[in-house]
Order: structure tokens, then C-alpha cells, then sequence
């Protein structure tokens, strides 16, 4: 029947969904199912050439003066409407989910003070259309954050800060850092006692880790 | 229930048995065998969010000198739904009985939200009733086993990334994750969130000792 490669979509964003809750880790995006959303699409053309033709007919029947059943043909009509409901609201509900996510990313990762070299690993994963989206709404973000509310980091970390001095440890080599209040050294293995509004958004970079 | 929501779609696509009341050519595609009319009386299984629209219209034609002539016809709709498996009497009756033993995942994964659809549609109170017991007393369950976590080894942090890993006593271990096998997703969401709020608070109190 119609509509069931619409479930297995649907089936594939739950599963998506459900990965992204229990990983604690940064949201990762699978790859874009192409396929199935072409054979879907496939299937929406061939609906609406069915309406074309249920049109067609009864055009014909009602010029040649053979009464319409039109119970018959309002269900026909309902039954293929309904089908292409169903498959744009799967379409769409897959699509929503994995702009939710990208949104998220650009919040998260996106928004650092090394803004514009959009260096997500996820690329390949999304089409090109998700890539034009990501992208505007980075800048999106941008012009917000340079708008009135240029005193607060919008996109900083939702922790509310607690000691102000904090002890950090390098996680990655990085060569020497230049943030807005200072240089740093980043060494494997180093440590720093630091203030935590200064390194902020290098642990969000995963380039240190908290104490 | 939103337009987006996914789960609100995969209840939707869960399958309900019907029957046809009238005869429909060209619709021989729903039964498997295109080509060939639907007969009034045929039984078949359609998914939810086909078969509620099409129990809800009424068949009266729109043109309106038809409408003269049939005014004596009762509306009769396209097809009549039938009360689903998974809301059967043996169902109902199990519920009853222990609604905690019930193996809801394997009745229904989306029990819940199904349940709440069909009650909206034909207003049925007794099953309503039946339902809304069995979430108050599953939900009881549910606090158990989503508060029930260890403690005593202070590893609060090491539990981090799995929300489903409860126990870490292996007695406890059996017990709740064979009850965790038989929750539907509404209940799977609502334990998922209550066990990630007490870790949470569980986390931030002995991190503050």
C-alpha cells in the first residue's frame, strides 16, 4: 500500500531521536536517507497523477451524460488525499527533527568566538540544501548576537557560573591559543588555574576539561 | 500531538481493522489485489490516520440535485471501524487484573496515545476509566524503579551516558529491566525523564558534600 515507505522514515527519525537523547555526547546526525526520501517523492508524483486522472474521468462521464457516482469518486478522491497527507507530514517530520538538531549544532559548536569556519564533522552527512540552511542560520545567530545584545554571549554555556578561578587541564595539543583576554600555551597534559569565564569556550571546543 | 511529533505519527500508523459499508471500485489496492472494487462488507486492516477520516465523513453527495433525491438516505460513512486488538475485552480484562505485570510494549507500543485518540473519537468512558488506572498504577512502578539507583558506591558520575542502565545491584538489575521491557514509549519518556531528574539532583547533592 501506499504510505509505507513513509513509515520507515518516520521509523528511521525515532531511532535518530532516540540516539540523540541517551547520547550525552554532542548531537551527531546521521546520514540523510536519500533514497527513501526520493522513492517517497517518487510515490507523491504517482498520487497526484492518479487525481489527474480520477479528474480526467469524471470529466469525461459527466460530458457524456453518464451519471457520477460521486460517493465513489469522493472516497477515491479522499483516499488519495489523505495518502498525500500522510506522506508530507512524514517528509516533514523527518526534515523538522534533523533541522532541530542542526539548529542545536549551530547553538552549540557553531557559535564560538572562532565564528564562520564551520568545521562540524557532520558535513558529508547532510545535503546540500541542510548545508545552505546550517549556514544562514549561523548567521542568523551572528547577527543576533551583534545586534542590542552584545554584552551577553548568547550562545555561552547555560551553567550558571560558580567559583570563579577554576583548575582546567589540556586535553589536546593546540600550540599557542590567543583568546580575547590573554595568550595561553596549550600543552597535552598541562593544567592551568584560570578564570573560567576566560576559558569557557575552549571547553566547549573540547580543547580542556574541567577539574 | 503535534503535527511534527513523531510518535504522534508512528500511533497513527498503527494498524486498526475496518469495514467497508459500500461498494468502491478502484480502491482494490487497499485490500492488495489492484484493479478490482472494494466490496461492501470487505474486513480489512488500515492504518489509523486513513481510516479515522474516512469513518468520519459522511457520504452524502455534494451536488444539489442529488441531494433531493437522497434526502430520505441516512448518511452512512465510507467505512466502519471495529474496536482494535489492542482495546479487545481479554485486553481489558488483563488490564484489571494486575496492570502491572501487563506487557504493554508487546499489546501496543503506543498503547497510551492510541487509547487517548479513540476515546476522543467515540467518547468511551469506560475505557477511559480503564486507562487512566492503569497509567496511575503503572506510574507508580515507573517512580520505583526510576528512583531506585546505587548510591552507595558513589559513582554517580560513571553512570553518565545510559539512562537505562538502572541498577547497578544485580538483584535490582533483573527486576526492573524486564519491567522496563514492557512500558510503552509514553511511559518509556516519562520514566526516561523522572530516572534523568534524580540522577541529576542525585549528582548535584553529593557533589556538594
Amino acid at each position: 500500500m501506499y504510505c509505507e515507505l513513509a513509515n520507515k522514515l518516520v521509523v528511521e527519525a525515532k531511532r535518530t531521536e532516540q540516539l540523540n537523547s541517551r547520547n550525552n555526547a554532542r548531537t551527531t546526525l546521521p546520514v540523510h536517507n536519500d533514497e527513501l526520501v526520493r522513492n517517497v517523492l517518487k510515490e507523491v508524483t504517482q498520487l497526484k497523477k492518479n487525481l489527474e486522472f480520477f479528474k480526467e474521468q469524471q470529466d469525461i462521464m459527466s460530458t457524456e451524460g453518464i451519471s457520477v457516482d460521486s460517493n465513489v469518486m469522493k472516497c477515491q478522491y479522499f483516499v488519495n488525499l489523505l495518502c498525500l497527507e500522510r506522506n508530507k507530514r512524514c517528509l516533514l517530520g523527518y526534515q523538522k527533527l534533523r533541522s532541530d538538531m542542526l539548529d542545536s549544532m549551530a547553538w552549540e559548536n557553531n557559535g564560538m568566538d572562532v565564528m564562520g569556519s564551520n568545521l562540524g564533522e557532520e558535513n558529508s552527512n547532510l545535503t546540500h540544501q541542510e548545508q545552505e540552511y546550517l549556514k544562514k542560520y549561523s548567521e542568523l545567530i551572528t547577527e543576533m548576537k551583534s545586534g542590542e545584545l552584545t554584552d551577553i554571549d548568547l550562545s555561552g554555556s547555560l551553567i550558571p557560573p560558580k567559583e570563579v578561578f577554576i583548575d582546567v587541564r589540556v586535553l589536546k595539543d593546540a600550540g599557542e591559543i590567543q583568546t580575547e583576554y590573554g595568550v595561553f600555551n596549550l600543552i597535552k597534559d598541562s593544567q592551568f588555574f584560570v578564570r573560567q569565564s576566560d576559558v569557557e569556550r575552549l571547553i566547549q571546543q573540547g580543547f580542556l576539561q574541567k577539574i | 500531538m503535534g503535527y511534527y511529533d513523531i510518535d504522534d505519527m508512528l500511533t497513527e500508523g498503527s494498524e486498526v481493522p475496518c469495514k467497508f459499508l459500500q461498494d468502491i471500485p478502484g480502491l482494490g489496492y487497499l485490500e492488495n489485489n489492484p484493479g478490482k472494487p472494494i466490496k461492501a462488507n470487505a474486513k480489512l486492516m488500515l492504518p489509523y490516520w486513513l481510516a479515522h477520516i474516512l469513518a468520519a465523513i459522511d457520504s452524502i453527495p455534494l451536488s444539489e440535485d442529488s441531494m433531493a433525491v437522497d434526502e430520505e438516505e441516512e448518511a452512512v460513512p465510507f467505512l466502519e471501524m471495529s474496536t482494535p486488538e489492542s482495546f479487545s475485552q481479554r485486553v481489558i480484562n488483563a488490564i484489571k487484573t494486575d496492570p502491572k505485570s501487563l506487557d504493554l510494549h508487546s499489546i501496543n507500543p503506543h498503547f497510551y496515545e492510541l487509547a487517548i485518540k479513540w476515546c476522543a473519537i467515540y467518547s468511551a468512558k469506560d475505557l477511559a476509566k480503564v486507562v487512566s488506572d492503569l497509567l496511575l498504577q503503572r506510574s507508580q512502578d515507573i517512580n520505583n524503579f526510576a528512583y531506585s539507583m546505587s548510591t552507595t558506591n558513589k559513582n554517580i558520575d560513571s553512570i553518565g551516558s545510559m539512562s537505562n542502565n538502572t541498577d547497578i545491584k544485580p538483584h535490582n538489575l533483573l527486576a526492573s529491566s524486564s519491567f522496563l521491557m514492557t512500558l510503552d514509549e509514553l511511559e518509556k519518556q516519562i520514566y526516561r525523564t523522572s530516572h534523568e531528574s534524580y540522577k541529576d539532583s542525585k549528582r548535584w547533592m553529593f557533589q556538594n558534600k
